[in-house]
């Protein structure tokens, strides 16, 4: 099965990218296969834990730390069972237009995000954060679950909806801390 | 005197069954109950409970990823981060407002009653 490369950026470009992501899938990809499918999901929640590790490195909010660790932890927990469920069916997820695009967009975050320290880069993560899980909240509803074909890989994506719901609100609530500061 | 021991007999008996009667009405009232708090879909269901002092709570999570349950105002309580799948218990005994520390905005309270 094919490995996926960790990314080590964060994602401002990729949200914009999302914003619009019924455009984005007509222009690029407006039928995807499982196996492209399972490529796109795996490499949306690489790209948070990568934005996670960049915390790490650069922040010292504890509350913006905590929220990073529940990213890296949560996003790890949803790889593992895209992978487990790609070995059951035998598929191997398939790098196409939209997954490309996802991890150029982040190389682009990351030198953007790469410039900021302090409650600079605390700001500009959360504001991505709460961006980015709109769009792929968006993206899983509208786009990938629709056009999933086989059951357990559709179940899935509908399994993952509350935890991602779930880390907008919590992104949503670091925010309004961030602001009040 | 054989009326005499059959009164005292049935007297005794009648003694026995009431004190029988009360200890089962007693032992009913206060036993205390296992309630079951389950964390699915990033939530506890139910988010809200009413027990009596003395009753356990467990919380099961049903979710792929890990959670805690964590006493809100003091943190004077908390479970260890609770794997999918796992478990945790513990006896209830005055009103709390609890939440998940890993998963910040999923709460729910314990309602206790005292009498």
């Amino acid at each position: 099965m094919k490995k996926f490369k960790p990314l080590n950026v964060v994602v401002l470009v990729i949200a914009v990218s999302f914003l619009a992501p019924a455009n984005l899938f007509a222009q690029q990809s407006p039928k995807l296969t499982d196996p492209e499918i399972a490529s796109v999901a795996v490499t949306a929640n690489q790209i948070d834990i990568d934005n996670a590790a960049l915390v790490k490195e650069k922040s010292k909010n504890q509350d913006v730390l905590k929220f990073a660790e529940t990213m890296t932890n949560d996003h790890k927990a949803v790889i593992d069972q895209a992978v487990a469920l790609v070995k059951k069916l035998n598929v191997t997820p398939k790098d196409n237009a939209l997954s490309k695009k996802m991890q150029s967009d982040a190389e682009n975050t990351r030198k953007t995000l790469g410039t900021k320290s302090g409650k600079e880069f605390d700001k500009a993560y959360i504001d991505n954060e709460v961006v980015y899980h709109k769009a792929v909240i968006d993206a899983v509803q509208n786009v990938l679950i629709p056009q999933a074909q086989n059951s357990e890989l559709k179940q899935l994506l509908q399994n993952i909806m509350p935890a991602l719901k779930t880390h907008l609100e919590h992104a949503q609530m670091v925010q309004k801390t961030l602001s009040a500061q | 005197m054989s009326r005499l021991n059959n009164a005292g007999l049935i007297y005794m008996l009648l003694l026995l069954i009431t004190s029988f009667i009360n200890c089962n009405f007693d032992s009913l009232k206060s036993k205390p109950k296992l309630h079951v708090i389950e964390i699915k879909q990033m939530q506890f269901q139910p988010a809200l409970l009413k027990v009596r002092s003395g009753d356990t709570v467990m919380w099961v999570n049903h979710d792929f990823v890990a959670h805690d349950v964590t006493e809100q105002a003091h943190k004077t309580w908390n479970s260890s981060p609770l794997a999918p799948g796992a478990s945790w218990r513990m006896v209830a005994d005055a009103d709390a407002y609890y939440y998940c520390s890993i998963h910040q905005v999923m709460k729910g309270k314990l309602e206790v009653d005292k009498k």
